[in-house]
């Protein structure tokens, strides 16, 4: 017999945009000056659905992967059941003590003590005091910080902090676990430690629903995987199927932007920009990007008014917004030459293991250099996404933690040795 | 596991007023006592300077209001007490009001790291801004009674009442803090206005001036102040005075109604917490 855990039936949740968080709240001195001007309407606000009518459930003991692309709705689905906030339509029932782990230790004071912040992290996460009393042996060993237990946690270093909170959060006894990624922390061994842990938390009986970018981790801990897109499920099955779906499909494509009304196309009199397409090295169009493999850009764009130096580049951002690098066409046949009127394919190829891992937005271009004249630029005109499968063979190597930087370069290293006692 | 032991959690959108939902409040009660711990332990151990920060500022302010209000402006206190005396005693319950308002309105916005990360009863957050105040508290009435050994003032068996005043006083932060924390996160401006109204509302309490001292005229304003009351029935139980019963009833069935209209209004605009802060 199969017993309900999660019950999600028309679940919606639309949120206001724009653009800066400052405009979401009003002030008094708002509210009083728009009493006293009547009669002007305020302006209306752009609304996003974050969720878009998502129907599903869970049966008790399953452990389900929530996969999508950034502003999916993921984190959004995850708030709402956890109860952080509310949806705008529908419904959902969840059977069971709910534990969420939005965030790997919400609550921690850097002040306080390692084992102070046990209590004050297990309460923020719904358990007792005496439940923590009882467990806090355990805990400790499990984070393997025993003999720093009574140093404020500001003196830990991030991987012990991470694995006091993870210990904290491993040890809540809840019926319903929501989990968000919060295991993309930690080194290697401790991951491999937490995955454990989650995969026996799955086999006691306990449901688990699990959001994560690693879709290695989904297709090894959970049993079936939910795809979501713009807010709706767009596929809803066995794991593996779900991710190799995901991987393989082109959703809503952000990989290509085409301009087939040449008036509303971005440009000047002079030169106008026709279409941007994101390639594979083999020329798929895409938007996911093998941290391995080259990826090509490419501009069309028209030259309507022949005489003119006509430099197309591109300006690639990463999530932060962080310019990561301009590329311009150097390309010698059209090097400091007029062009003629006409239709240009420019493309540039960005080797393998050069980009980090992560969604990439790039804005377009054409400009003349001397004097420097911008006849276009569209901000963000593609964007893609970049991921490490954790083969191996990437510039991680075996390692699965989270890894900054702007640029993954896979670099030479050699080593020098001399056997010791020489 | 049964199926009947299960607790079922309903999630769906909900609008206007809500139920209070104590019984859910009384099962995070622990949570409650763990943040209100978190708050004293943090603040008294960070620096030694925020134990003697917590000495300093009464004395501090006592000073200044006593060569200001005493010295310079000429307003003596009555039953015979220094005025120094006076001023202190007023300021006990009148900063553990100001400090859990100012800290109870601006606790949302503090914890909004929380707030956006884990579901539990937000009023837990205001509640623990003003419970936190009460070691402060305590800390200022030590002060008072070393005073009251200084001066020789004989200390009165009514001492012992003290706790009802700082009830009142606690219910009254609370729910003035209530209201102020959710029109907090509701308009943003309400962090500027909230110091400057408390520095109005202190000069309309009779902190540093007696009652008679006040022209008649605008006594109705220190009398409608519900902190009227309980700075009253504080300085009465220090000097063992008779209690000023129906003034102290009046702050507290005030500090009752705005608790309460406070708790709802703040059920009201909880649900969009998370989506603002």
């Amino acid at each position: 017999m199969t017993k309900r855990a999660i019950e999600v039936e028309h679940l919606a949740k639309r949120y206001q945009i724009g653009g800066h968080r400052e405009l979401q709240y009003k002030t008094i001195r708002d509210t009083l000056a728009s009493l006293v001007r009547r009669g002007e309407t305020r302006s209306v606000r752009e609304t996003i659905w974050a969720l878009d009518d998502v129907t599903f459930s869970i049966n008790a003991g399953d452990a389900i992967g929530i996969i999508g692309r950034n502003g999916a709705g993921k984190s959004t689905l995850l708030k709402v059941l956890s109860r952080i906030t509310e949806p705008t339509r529908g419904h959902a029932r969840l059977h069971g003590r709910v534990g969420s782990l939005l965030e790997v230790g919400t609550g921690f004071h850097p002040e306080l003590t390692g084992r102070e912040n046990i209590f004050l992290n297990g309460a923020i996460l719904g358990m007792g005091k005496a439940e923590i009393a009882r467990k806090l042996d355990e805990i400790v060993a499990f984070s393997e910080i025993a003999q720093f237990l009574d140093t404020p946690v500001k003196r830990y270093s991030s991987g012990m902090y991470v694995r006091l909170a993870f210990a904290v959060a491993a040890h809540l006894d809840a019926d319903i676990l929501i989990v968000d990624e919060v295991l993309a922390v930690g080194d290697a061994s401790f991951q491999r430690k937490c995955l454990k842990k989650m995969e026996d938390i799955g086999q006691h009986g306990r449901t688990v629903l699990f959001v994560s970018h690693n879709l290695a981790s989904i297709t090894r801990l959970c049993s079936r995987a939910i795809l979501l897109e713009k807010g709706h499920v767009e596929r809803d099955g066995a794991a593996h199927e779900v991710v190799r779906f995901y991987l393989h499909s082109d959703l809503g494509t952000t990989a290509a932007r085409e301009w087939p009304d040449p008036q509303a196309a971005p440009g000047n009199e002079v030169a106008r920009l026709r279409a941007i397409r994101v390639r594979t090295h083999d020329g798929e169009v895409t938007e996911k990007i093998d941290i391995r493999k080259a990826v090509q850009l490419e501009l069309e764009w028209d030259v309507l008014q022949p005489g003119h130096v006509l430099v197309p580049n591109l300006h690639f951002h990463n999530e932060e917004g962080l310019v990561i690098f301009i590329t311009s066409d150097l390309d010698a046949t059209w090097r400091r030459r007029a062009r003629d009127a006409g239709r240009y394919v420019s493309t540039v190829q960005i080797p393998g293991n050069f980009f980090a891992e992560g969604s990439i937005s790039v804005g377009a271009a054409v400009s003349t250099m001397d004097p420097v004249f911008v006849h276009f630029y569209e901000p963000d005109a593609v964007a893609f996404e970049v991921i490490d499968v954790l083969a191996g063979d990437s510039a991680r190597g075996d390692y699965g933690g989270p890894m900054p930087g702007v640029v993954r370069p896979l670099l030479d290293w050699t080593n020098e040795f001399t056997p010791a006692g020489k | 596991m049964t199926e009947q032991s299960l607790p079922v959690i309903e999630i769906a959108p909900t609008s206007g007023w809500r139920a209070l939902d104590l019984r859910e409040i009384w099962q995070y009660r622990e949570l409650l006592q763990i943040l209100t711990w978190r708050d004293i332990k943090v603040r008294y151990r960070q620096t030694l300077l925020g134990v003697i920060w917590v000495v300093a500022q009464p004395l501090l302010t006592m000073i200044i209001f006593t060569l200001l209000f005493n010295r310079v402006a000429k307003i003596s206190a009555d039953h015979g007490l220094p005025y120094s005396l006076f001023v202190m005693a007023a300021l006990v319950p009148w900063t553990f009001f100001s400090t859990g308002v100012t800290g109870s309105g601006n606790s949302l916005i503090g914890s909004a790291h929380l707030i956006s990360k884990v579901y539990f009863p937000r009023m837990i957050i205001p509640a623990s801004s003003v419970l936190a105040g009460l070691v402060d508290m305590a800390v200022t009435l030590g002060l008072v009674l070393a005073m009251y050994v200084w001066y020789a003032v004989p200390l009165s068996w009514s001492l012992l009442i003290v706790p009802l005043p700082i009830v009142v006083t606690a219910v009254l932060a609370f729910g003035f803090g209530l209201w102020f924390s959710a029109l907090n996160v509701e308009y943003r401006d309400v962090r500027v206005v909230i110091p400057f109204l408390l520095q109005m509302w202190m000069y309309a309490t009779p902190v540093v001036y007696p009652l008679k001292a006040l022209p008649q005229k605008f006594h109705w304003i220190v009398f409608v102040n519900p902190v009227t009351g309980v700075v009253d029935a504080f300085r009465a139980c220090l000097l063992g005075e008779p209690l000023p019963w129906a003034r102290l009833a009046y702050s507290a069935a005030v500090g009752i109604v705005v608790m309460i209209t406070g708790a709802f209004y703040f059920r009201r605009v909880e649900r969009l917490f998370a989506d603002v802060l």
